[in-house]
């Protein structure tokens, strides 16, 4: 489950670059308000993901300010790639868990 | 405490966990421009700028978190922090290799005084000189 941030930046930040706020923004909106990252936490896993080079990052003015914008690389596409894979396969389990007749 | 105030807090405390000062500042950078887009946010629904600075701030949420976030990913710590015993070694050798040329490099960075002060000098000589010749020259002739 600690991959979930990971896996939902990197999900957003695959059909365009975005900054922080709008990346919490994003995740809110796109999972119903299922899932709400803390507003100042999402930066070091943002940080992470570029130094292991799956972001890169550009300073962008917009409307006279200044935000850093992400977007993803070939490495990270590849990250995004393995982490859904994983994703899918601890969804198919505990989906299985839950619908066996084993389980009390 | 003002929104200032713990910015700072909360860079001495990610520079005293050891995380990189790049990490440090860009992270505080980009949490003070989260924090005027979640401002900007408070005031687009009526609120006065006192009431939306803390509304924000609550919405920013807890600044030990971010701590406890950064610290848990050992790539965004310092270099002396993620190898503590490398650093040990390294550091004094540094040190002692940086002694001997400490000078050049002070020599370096006030170039322009120490020309400016060579070319006073030289031209104090020059006077200098002058004045005895004119002097040696007043002795031979009288």
């Amino acid at each position: 489950m600690s991959g979930v941030p990971e896996l939902l930046l990197l999900r957003l930040l695959d059909k365009r670059e975005m900054y922080g706020y709008e990346l919490v923004r994003a995740i809110r909106s796109v999972t119903g308000e299922a899932i709400s990252l803390g507003e100042g936490v999402i930066y070091p896993v943002l940080h992470g993901l570029e130094k292991n080079k799956s972001l890169k990052s550009r300073r962008k003015a917009v409307a006279g300010r200044t935000r850093v914008y992400y977007s993803l690389t070939a490495k990270g596409r590849q990250r995004l790639n393995k982490l859904h894979i994983e994703w899918l396969r601890i969804q198919g389990g505990i989906t299985s868990a839950m619908e066996s007749p084993g389980v009390a | 405490m003002s929104p200032d105030s713990d910015f700072q807090w909360l860079e001495s405390r990610l520079l005293r966990a050891g995380v990189a000062p790049r990490h440090v500042r860009r992270t505080v950078t980009e949490l003070r421009e989260h924090l005027d887009d979640l401002v900007d946010a408070e005031l687009a629904t009526g609120c006065d700028l006192e009431n939306a600075e803390e509304s924000a701030m609550r919405e920013l949420g807890s600044l030990e978190s971010v701590v406890i976030a950064m610290r848990a990913r050992p790539e965004l710590l310092s270099w002396a922090r993620r190898y503590p015993r490398v650093a040990i070694m390294v550091y004094p050798l540094t040190c002692l290799a940086l002694l001997p040329v400490a000078p050049v490099f002070a020599g370096v960075a006030h170039a322009s005084q120490i020309a400016r002060w060579g070319l006073c000098m030289m031209i104090g000589a020059l006077i200098t000189g002058s004045m005895f010749l004119l002097l040696q020259l007043s002795i031979l002739l009288s």
